[in-house]
């Protein structure tokens, strides 16, 4: 079959590789119609990511028709049409049994990989490197799905793909995002990266209760979709005034926003002159995986009492955590891959009764055999790209 | 703490030594080893702790020499890897195996990754699947 694979620092190529076989009871084949490239790719993209191997197959955004099932796997059938969530969960652990499926004990074969560099393994991730188990992503015409009777999520309506294919990830990611600030009605929230997961994390605070959500971002078409689109109130263009902080005071008559999201993770662009110089560096010589701008704004921004929501992807560690503001603002601060399971039927059903049209992120639509130009156009934000879907 | 490991089932402690015994679950390597298993049930309902002791055998000897003797280097990562699939085996009734990883957890395989893309025939049998 033809793959999108890793073959290095800024480069990815699309090749012939062996089709994807049933390897356990409870697995699944699906033949895939729709996948999409994600920030977080670019992540894998731009190296940043470690254990990643030349010829991995990349993808965990993707949809299609189910064309074999291993015989442990009760409730899809061959013809079925699913959606994929990105996190690989057993559904049987102590995790899983209480919906902390991207937690997930058993789907990581590589959890003595994991446990070295975060202390303990997390879910296995389709096309997300060896960290996160080695498992071949979804950017290619076939792909296996492990537990396929747990995670897949069958589309029975005549939604279309584009409308249904970000529930593999970026809808519930944002969802989770945005969940985790506790809204209750009334409260203001500013969301840091305007791109396809600040979008959600924009529609589902307003489809939770926010009052006033502001977004934040360098790319003025970004904004402008927030603003148009997702449902943001305000927005802060910070390749105008750098000082986000203060702009987020004065937006909120001083006392800062009730919950902050960030929506970027540890390729920030802003930071402050020399630290983002020295970060830059760090990162360059692989002595820091992380840009940490967004993170420490984040905490800088947030009211006191209030809750730092992490979805952004970081891979490893980071410099000047801003510890101090954290305890003395009485700051909680929450964080995570997004448990997808828990919410694609919830996510579906909204989707279905027309409380959000997700496909409004979705820029480029390219062949898969174009990947390659794909991850460029999306990394350089050239052509006002925002979601690339690749058709095979 | 050198020399031991210890992972949480999440099934009763009557279950979990059941299979423990049990020829078709039975890690292997701790097996042979013959380590120190104890079982103790989870707090708060969450299961049953296994806990490993390579420094001591099942009968209460010194085991240092079996080890090394079993299985050559790194015996506490080989523990670890029998305690995990054990894990996956009783909780989902498989191991977890991915094209990087295929033969499942495996302290030899961490560092010879294969590439996540699929296997061809001959790797397949191979790895035995």
């Amino acid at each position: 079959m033809r793959a999108t694979v890793w073959s290095g620092r800024n480069s990815v190529q699309v090749e012939n590789v062996p089709d994807p076989r049933i390897l356990n009871d409870r697995d699944a084949i699906v033949k895939i119609t729709s996948t999409a490239i994600c920030g977080s790719d670019l992540h894998l993209y731009d190296g940043y990511i470690p254990t990643m191997k030349r010829g991995d197959v990349l993808g965990h955004e993707f949809m299609g028709e189910v064309v074999e099932v291993g015989k442990g796997v009760g409730n899809l059938r061959v013809g079925d049409r699913v959606v994929v969530p990105f996190p690989i969960a057993c559904g049987d652990c102590w995790q899983c049994k209480h919906e902390r499926y991207s937690a997930c004990e058993n789907s990581n074969p590589n959890a003595g990989l994991a446990e070295k560099l975060f202390g303990h393994p997390t879910c296995g991730i389709f096309g997300y490197s060896h960290l996160t188990g080695g498992y071949a992503g979804g950017q290619a015409e076939y792909a296996r799905v492990p537990f396929a009777d747990v995670g897949p999520i069958k589309i029975e309506d005549d939604l279309t793909d584009e409308q249904v294919l970000f529930l593999s990830d970026i809808l519930p990611t944002g969802y989770f995002g945005a969940d985790l600030c506790d809204i209750k009605g009334g409260e203001c929230i500013a969301v840091f990266g305007a791109g396809p997961v600040g979008q959600f994390a924009i529609a589902s605070a307003v489809m939770l209760g926010a009052e006033r959500v502001i977004a934040i971002d360098a790319y003025q078409y970004r904004l402008d979709m927030a603003l148009n689109k997702a449902g943001a109130t305000d927005a802060i263009n910070f390749d105008e005034d750098p000082d986000i902080v203060e702009q987020l005071k004065l937006l909120t008559g001083g006392r800062g926003p009730d919950a902050v999201i960030d929506a970027v993770g540890m390729e920030a662009t802003h930071g402050h002159g020399a630290l983002h110089t020295m970060e830059r560096v760090k990162q360059a010589t692989r002595q820091e995986t992380e840009r940490g701008h967004a993170l420490r704004d984040a905490i800088l921004a947030c009211r006191p009492g209030g809750i730092v929501s992490v979805i952004g992807v970081y891979g490893g560690l980071m410099d000047k955590f801003p510890a101090g503001a954290l305890m003395n603002k009485a700051l909680q601060l929450r964080a995570g891959q997004a448990p997808v399971q828990k919410y694609l039927r919830p996510l579906y059903e909204r989707i279905r009764d027309g409380d959000i049209d997700p496909s409004f992120v979705v820029t480029h639509r390219l062949p898969l055999d174009t990947a390659p130009d794909g991850y460029e156009t999306f990394k350089h934000k050239q052509d006002e790209c925002v979601k690339v879907v690749l058709k095979p | 703490m050198k020399g031991k490991a210890a992972i949480t089932v999440y099934r009763s402690r009557e279950e979990v030594e059941r299979l423990w015994r049990d020829s078709a679950y039975r890690p292997k390597y701790i097996g042979d080893a013959d380590a120190a298993v104890t079982f103790n049930d989870a707090p708060g309902d969450r299961g049953t702790e296994i806990h490993v002791d390579l420094e001591r055998t099942g009968r209460g000897g010194r085991l240092g020499d079996v080890v090394q003797k079993v299985v050559g280097a790194e015996p506490l990562a080989k523990v670890k890897d029998d305690l995990r699939r054990f894990k996956q085996h009783v909780e989902t009734g498989v191991i977890s195996r991915s094209d990087g990883t295929p033969e499942g957890e495996s302290a030899e395989r961490k560092l010879k990754q294969r590439p996540a893309q699929p296997l061809d025939e001959a790797e397949l049998q191979k790895a035995g699947i």
